[in-house]
Parts: structure tokens; C-alpha cells; sequence
């Protein structure tokens, strides 16, 4: 084990010449997170999480093309060296060569091919009830069938996804049923990553699979310990160099103040998961230091516009126009994030629109509103799953005192899980939530989360003609001066005209570390330890 | 005998059937575990799926009556989180909380009982007082807070060891430390509380007064009749050797049980909720069961013939 002593010691061991093997003289780390996976798998298709992400990219899972994890987060070559359009429909992909999985095996179209095959992806189609507790997830055709929401999920990631093409070894084509011009998008998001064909059929079930995937990162899972430890090693035929560590260790320990003491006891050379008020106090000691930053995740503020108050757009206006967010951003988040422009990322491209804003905090005008809504300070419920988001309770606390300044009367309801959040049998009004965008453009975000199909519709909060429409044609528009069109109406909708939701902040992640370990943390809840981005 | 055991079973098994409806009941209802265990950002249609291949949409007394059908058959349910069987996932983690529990149990029993006698023996002495602060602190210092504050003193201050995991032995100290002292606190109290009222029985003046040596009237008089609300709170502790270690895991970031415990019910993994609960309440009533049957050997009035003769 390594001691604080220890450290104090040798701290340049840890970055060119430990000698924690014989024959491997690469340092080997440990990393303290909160999480390591919410599902206790390592599929990318089952783990949908932020702490899935962490330990996932760069690391493990790499798709054709890829994330730019330490620039902004732009598309790179990943495992595909070029792409092209075809057609509105279909992308072609040159496949990268001399790519080795963690079995030895080269990728192959045929591997690119199986990864978004029914068999690993889509499964079948049979369903059905089975009793309470009895089902086993992978029963069907031995335990190798995945898990009916692994078929569920890759449907929201691929919805129109008609096949995959071989040209040739080195060359794939991706064809869609329907145009799309967000398929590049979505051949770099997470959950379109490759994986072996060997693999995945020689693994007993799809257990056995999902907890050591056979892929093609720079390092490979070792052993997984549901809820304790996942050790990954080097994969020394690393297409893009040697990795520069033998071995990360990532050691859940749920307790902040454990993981702050495990870094400075020196037995963690990483403590993820830092809350922006304990920044200061790790940093006093100047052999340690704060990183990260925001990362392509929003807090929102949700509303159900069924609620009888609620359901004049004019009082939801009135509660956008009474936050101030730039005082929770300072507060709250030691000035360490900002307010973004709306539902919306720069990594967007040409389709961010840099002159919006959102709802410009303005007392005046949320009382003139209310006034107009003839709002006389009926109770609006606000109900919050205390603690599932950093700053939660102070961020609702602080947004109760600002609503209440402008004549809101908004009443903190404290629920314990996401079902009572969406527990229809009393009113609901407001709620928090977050919102990611899985690849650069906002049908990732907008139309996946608040169009149609999205979540806020699908459990009835908020609904408008309009913007369902706009939906749509956001999804299968070619025109590009047409979606970004498009776009901006949607925004105007969904968070100034009727609002479905108001943005708060970015949000941001902090991982604290030795200040002499050259590494730099990604804009992202990715942790990249390529070579590259270690002793550099 | 054969009557009081047969009772005492049929009420185990009664309050074990209690136990578990409770938990189905307010786990079920007070949050939908599709939802909660796919997290807030899941596609709808994930959730939905996962929903019906678990027979979550099915109501709620027909999700009752598969459970207790299965449970009957023999089968604990698996976990909604990774399909794995509950039992096998609870056996799994046994082993690293009684690694804790049971090592925290001898500090309990050698520290608190001798403690406690000592402090009865020498009444409102140094030593008494000195017993009874130690006493005192130990038992009113939250787990948390003894725990991190060792942490601070002992692996970020003076390195000696480690902070948190389950790499090597030493990784044990800490925590056991942390869950010995409080139980050690604890019975050390209770100890005393026993044998000051036992010491003022006249049975006590009469072996004085007929000249018994003082060692033998504590040993042959005292300590067995101060045993008997002792062993009740000793009987507590054995029952909580499964799950009696629920934060003392999350701070020092033990992988057993309790942790486990914890996971399960904030993802309302409802099988593996129970099947915990099921053993904790078989403990439970195990150790119970024992120190009934103990009371009849430390006191002959309880026996059950003696009961009869005297009714």
C-alpha cells in the first residue's frame, strides 16, 4: 500500500520511474470515486451515468469516431480514420488498421458490423411479464441475450438505424431508414463505442460480457468489483501508443470527507467527486490541488404546466425572470461555472447560437407578470430529491428566497426517490433536473429530452404543439440554415414563450490530486489517461 | 422444553413473516424501482421495459404474493440491478462484515464487562469516575464522527494507517475500533447498572455478613445474578453481527454488508433489501432464542419446571 510517507518520498516515482513491478516500470494509481457504476455493469448500453463515463472514456470504450476528451470535446478520428456523406441517409467510415482488441484479435468491418447488430444491441423481440423478482436478465438463448433495456436504449441512440454495410474489411457504411444529419453525432456519442465479435460470444452470459467488455481502449478491465473496486491494466497494443500507467484502480468510497482523507493520507492519488466547498480547504495544503471544471451537463429547473398555477405561462415566466443565477453560480459554486446560454453548448458548432441568453433576471417584470396572471400567492410545490445533485439543497433554498422576493409562494416538498419526483396522485409543479448532450447537436438534448419522446413529455408535465412539430423536423432536416432555424424557435418556446423548464448553471465536476502529478483533467466527466495527458 | 422451543419458533417465524411484509410494503410503495434503479435521465421506453420484464407493472398484492410464493419454493429473488441471485450477493459480503463485527464484539465483551464490574466494585471512586466519562463519551460519540476523527489522528496525521478499504488487516483497525468502543461504552454501563444493584441485594450482605470471602461473594453471588440483563444487551450485539456495521462501512469504505444494505435500499433492490432483512431478523431471533434458553441456565427460577413448581 502506499502511505502518505511513502509519497512524500518518491512523489517523482509516481510520474517517471516507480518501481511498483519488476519488469513494468509505469506507475500504477488509485482513484477515489463516489460511484464507480450505478447498474454494476461495464456496458455501455446498460450504464447510462455520468460515473459510467468516468471510467469509461478514454479508457475502455472507443467508437469510430471519436471525442476530442482534453480540447472541447469536438469529433476526432477514433477508431474510423475518415468519414464521409454518402448520401442524406448513409455515412461511409475508413476503418483505422492495426487495431487490437484486449483479446489480441484486429477489428474488423465484421466487428463494426456485430457491435450495432441485433444480437448485442437491439435483441429480440419478445417481451412479456415474468414474476416479481424470478426474471434472469440474460435467460434467453443461454444468459446471452441482453437485458430488455439494453434493446431499449440503443433504440434511443440508433431510432432509425436500417444497417450497417461492409464495403470492405477497412470500409463500413452506416444507413439510416430516414435522413439524418445527425449520424456522425451519434457514431461519436456514448453507447456506439465497438466492441469484439469474439468477445462477446465466447463470454458465458451477458453478465459475464458486461462486466469485462472486450474493446479496443488503451486499457483493460482486470477485475470488476460491484460497489467496491475496478482495476484496469494496460493494453499494450494500444493503437494509439503504450499507455503510460500499468494499472488505475478505481476504489468506491461513497463518504466525501473518506475520499479527501484516503488523498491525503496518500493512499488515493485521486479523489473525485469534490464539492465546490471543500475546494478551498484541499488547496491550503499546497502539495494538493483542485481540477476540472464544467462539463456538457445543465441544471435545470423543470415545471408541469398541468398544475393549475402553473399552467399560465405567464407564472412560469415570472419564475425564470426571478433567479438569479449569476448569484448562484458565484455563491454557491465559488464562481467555478458559469450560466450558459440556454439549453445549449458551444460544441454545437454552427448550430450554438451565441446571442441567446437565458430569461434576464428581472424583478420588476416577474411581479408585472404575476400581476397580469392575476397570481395572488397560491402554494406552488416544489419537489426536491434532497442531495441527488451537487449544491441541491442550498441551490432550492436560495431559489425559494429569490422566487419569494418577487411575490412566488413556492413550497419545498423533500421526496426520497425519482418515482415520488414523478408521483402523479398529487400536483406536481416544479422539480430539478439535469441535462447532458451525448453528441453536438440539440436533438441530443432538446428533442431527446423535452421533444415527444423525451422525458418531460413522457411523464406529462409539459407538452406545445409547436415545438412537437419543430421536433420532428429538427430530427430529419437536411438543411442545415433550416434546422438552425428551427432551433432557435424551439428555445424560444420551450424556455421563454411557454416555458417547459429554466436553465440555472453548468454544471462541474473537481478531482482533487498531488499537485505534482502532470495531468489535466477533460471538460468532461472523462478521466483521460492516454499517453498524452500523463507526465506531460 | 420442547414447548417453549416451539413456541419461541412459531413467534420467529410470525415476526419474520412481519418483517419482511413491512419491508415489501414500504419499499414498493414509496418509490417505483424501475425508475430509480434506470435514474433519472433513462429513456422512458428503457424504463417501461425494464419494468414489465421484472413484473413491476403488475399490482402490487399479485408482486406480494409471487414474492412469498418464491420465498416458500426456496427462492430469494435476484437483484433488479445486475440479475444476480440476492442470497449469493449477501453470502458474498458476509464474510467481510463479521471480519469487523466479530473482532469488534471481543473488544465489546473484554473491555466493556470488566470495565463495568471494576466500576461497580470501586463506586464513586477515581476509577469509577474515570470508567463511567470514557464510558459516557464512548457511548454518545456518533460512529461517524469517532470514525473520521480516528481517520484524521491516525492515517492523514501520523500515516500509521490506512484511511479506508479492504486491501490487508491493518485496513481493519480503524473501523473496528470505531464499532468496538461504542459497544464497549455501552455494556461497561450496563455492567455497572447490574452489578450496583445486584451488590445492594441483602443475599450480598448475608454471604458478607457470614463471612464468605468478598472475591468469592462477587464471583460465586454477583457476577451471575448481574449477568442476566447483561447477556440480554449481549444477545443484542450478536444479532447485529450481520448488519450492525451499516455507517462504520460507509466511512471507512468496507464492502460488506451494511454497505450493501444501504445500495439496495436507495435503489430499492427490493430481493436483495429483503434477503438481508431475512437474515438480520433470523440473527436476531436466533440470538434471542439463545439468551431466553441462557436465562434458564443463569437463573434456575426461570426454568420452566421451576415456573410450574412455583405456580
Amino acid at each position: 500500500m502506499l502511505n502518505r510517507r511513502s509519497l512524500l518520498i518518491a512523489p517523482p516515482a509516481l510520474l517517471a520511474t516507480p518501481a511498483l513491478g519488476q519488469s513494468d516500470q509505469r506507475p500504477s494509481i488509485t482513484i477515489a470515486v463516489q460511484k464507480i457504476v450505478n447498474s454494476n455493469t461495464l456496458e455501455v448500453l446498460r450504464e447510462q451515468s455520468n460515473v459510467g463515463e468516468r471510467v469509461f472514456y478514454s479508457s475502455l470504450w472507443e467508437g469510430l469516431i471519436g471525442r476530442n476528451w482534453m480540447g472541447n470535446l469536438e469529433s476526432v478520428p477514433g477508431l474510423a480514420t475518415e468519414w464521409r456523406r454518402i448520401d442524406d441517409r448513409t455515412v461511409e467510415l475508413d476503418l483505422r488498421e492495426g487495431v487490437r482488441f484486449h483479446n489480441g484479435d484486429v477489428m474488423t468491418a465484421e466487428d463494426v458490423a456485430f457491435t450495432f447488430g441485433r444480437e448485442r444491441m437491439f435483441g429480440g423481440e419478445a417481451g412479456g411479464n415474468t414474476p416479481l423478482f424470478q426474471q434472469i436478465p440474460a435467460a434467453g438463448r443461454g444468459g446471452r441475450e441482453p437485458p430488455p433495456e439494453v434493446p431499449a436504449v440503443a433504440r434511443r441512440i440508433w431510432p432509425a438505424l436500417e444497417r450497417v454495410e461492409i464495403v470492405n474489411p477497412h470500409r463500413v457504411r452506416i444507413v439510416n431508414r430516414t435522413p439524418d444529419v445527425t449520424l456522425e453525432g451519434r457514431l461519436a456519442r456514448y453507447g456506439s463505442d465497438i466492441i469484439s465479435r469474439r468477445g462477446f460470444s465466447e463470454a458465458a452470459t451477458w453478465l459475464d460480457w458486461a462486466r469485462k467488455p472486450i474493446t479496443t481502449g488503451p486499457y483493460k478491465v482486470a477485475e470488476f468489483r460491484p460497489d467496491v473496486s475496478l482495476t484496469l491494466v494496460a493494453h499494450d497494443e494500444y493503437w494509439g501508443g503504450r499507455p503510460p500507467l500499468r494499472q488505475i484502480r478505481f476504489v468506491e468510497v461513497p463518504e466525501v470527507s473518506s475520499r479527501i482523507n484516503g488523498l491525503l493520507s496518500g493512499e488515493y492519488h485521486f479523489a473525485c467527486d469534490i464539492p465546490p466547498d471543500q475546494i478551498q480547504g484541499i488547496e491550503r495544503n499546497r502539495t494538493f490541488e483542485v481540477q476540472g471544471g464544467t462539463i456538457l451537463n445543465h441544471r435545470l429547473t423543470v415545471f408541469d404546466k398541468n398544475h393549475p398555477t402553473l399552467a399560465d405561462a405567464r407564472v412560469r415566466r415570472a419564475l425564470t425572470h426571478s433567479i438569479d443565477r449569476q448569484a448562484i453560480v458565484d455563491s454557491l459554486w465559488a464562481g467555478r461555472t458559469v450560466v450558459p446560454k440556454g439549453l445549449q453548448w458551444e460544441y454545437y458548432g454552427d448550430m450554438f447560437h451565441a446571442d441567446w441568453s437565458v430569461p434576464r433576471f428581472d424583478l420588476a417584470e416577474a411581479r408585472r407578470l404575476l400581476r397580469e396572471a392575476n397570481y395572488r400567492g397560491e402554494p406552488i410545490p416544489y419537489r426536491l430529491l434532497a442531495g441527488y445533485y451537487t449544491n441541491q439543497n442550498a441551490t432550492a433554498q436560495v431559489l425559494v428566497e429569490m422566487w419569494r422576493a418577487a411575490g412566488l409562494n413556492v413550497q419545498i416538498q423533500t421526496v426520497e426517490n425519482w418515482a415520488q419526483i414523478f408521483d402523479r396522485s398529487t400536483p406536481r409543479a416544479i422539480r430539478d433536473w439535469s441535462n447532458s448532450a451525448p453528441f453536438n447537436d440539440p436533438v441530443s438534448s432538446l428533442v431527446n429530452q423535452h421533444g415527444p419522446r423525451g422525458q418531460q413529455q413522457q411523464v406529462g408535465e409539459w407538452t406545445n404543439e409547436e415545438f412537437n412539430r419543430l421536433s420532428g423536423e429538427l430530427e430529419t432536416s437536411t438543411d442545415r440554415a433550416r434546422r438552425r432555424a428551427v432551433f432557435r424557435r424551439m428555445l424560444e418556446i420551450a424556455e421563454r414563450e411557454d416555458p417547459a423548464f429554466t436553465v440555472l448553471h453548468q454544471n462541474a465536476t473537481f478531482t482533487a490530486k498531488r499537485r505534482d502529478i502532470r495531468w489535466k483533467a477533460s471538460p468532461a466527466f472523462a478521466m483521460d489517461f492516454r499517453p498524452g495527458n500523463w507526465g506531460a | 422444553m420442547l414447548r417453549f422451543t416451539a413456541t419461541r419458533l412459531l413467534r420467529a417465524a410470525i415476526t419474520i413473516v412481519m418483517v419482511v411484509t413491512f419491508a415489501f410494503v414500504v419499499l414498493r410503495l414509496s418509490g417505483d424501482p424501475a425508475q430509480i434503479i434506470m435514474g433519472a435521465d433513462a429513456p422512458p421506453e428503457a424504463v417501461d421495459a425494464f419494468r414489465t420484464a421484472w413484473g413491476l407493472d403488475e399490482p402490487i398484492w399479485v408482486q406480494y404474493i409471487s414474492y412469498f410464493g418464491a420465498i416458500f419454493s426456496g427462492d430469494l429473488g435476484r437483484s433488479m440491478r445486475d440479475g444476480r441471485e440476492a442470497i449469493v450477493l449477501v453470502l458474498e459480503r458476509i464474510p467481510a462484515t463479521l471480519a469487523l463485527t466479530v473482532p469488534a464484539l471481543v473488544i465489546k465483551l473484554a473491555l466493556g464487562i470488566p470495565a463495568g464490574i471494576l466500576a461497580a466494585l470501586y463506586r464513586n471512586s477515581a476509577l469509577d469516575r474515570a470508567v463511567m466519562m470514557f464510558a459516557v463519551a464512548g457511548f454518545t460519540i456518533p460512529s461517524f464522527v469517532l470514525g473520521l476523527l480516528l481517520v484524521l489522528v491516525f492515517a492523514v496525521q501520523l500515516g500509521w494507517l490506512p484511511s479506508g478499504g479492504q486491501e490487508s488487516w491493518r485496513h481493519a483497525i480503524l473501523p473496528v475500533i470505531t464499532l468496538g468502543i461504542g459497544g464497549a461504552a455501552a455494556l461497561a454501563r450496563f455492567t455497572r447498572s447490574a452489578m450496583l444493584e445486584v451488590l445492594g441485594q441483602p443475599y450480598i450482605r448475608t454471604a458478607s455478613a457470614k463471612g464468605v470471602a468478598w472475591r468469592r461473594v462477587v464471583a460465586n453471588h454477583a457476577l451471575p445474578n448481574a449477568a442476566i440483563p447483561t447477556v440480554t444487551i449481549i444477545g443484542f450485539m450478536f444479532g447485529s453481527l450481520i448488519a450492525g456495521a451499516v455507517v462504520v462501512e460507509s466511512v471507512f469504505s468496507w464492502p460488506g454488508v451494511g454497505r450493501l444494505l444501504v445500495t439496495a435500499v436507495s435503489n430499492r433492490d427490493l430481493a436483495v433489501v429483503q434477503c438481508i432483512l431475512l437474515l438480520v431478523a433470523m440473527t436476531m431471533i436466533t440470538a434471542n432464542l439463545v439468551v431466553d434458553l441462557l436465562y434458564g441456565v443463569l437463573d434456575p427460577r426461570l426454568r420452566g419446571g421451576a415456573r410450574k413448581a412455583e405456580a
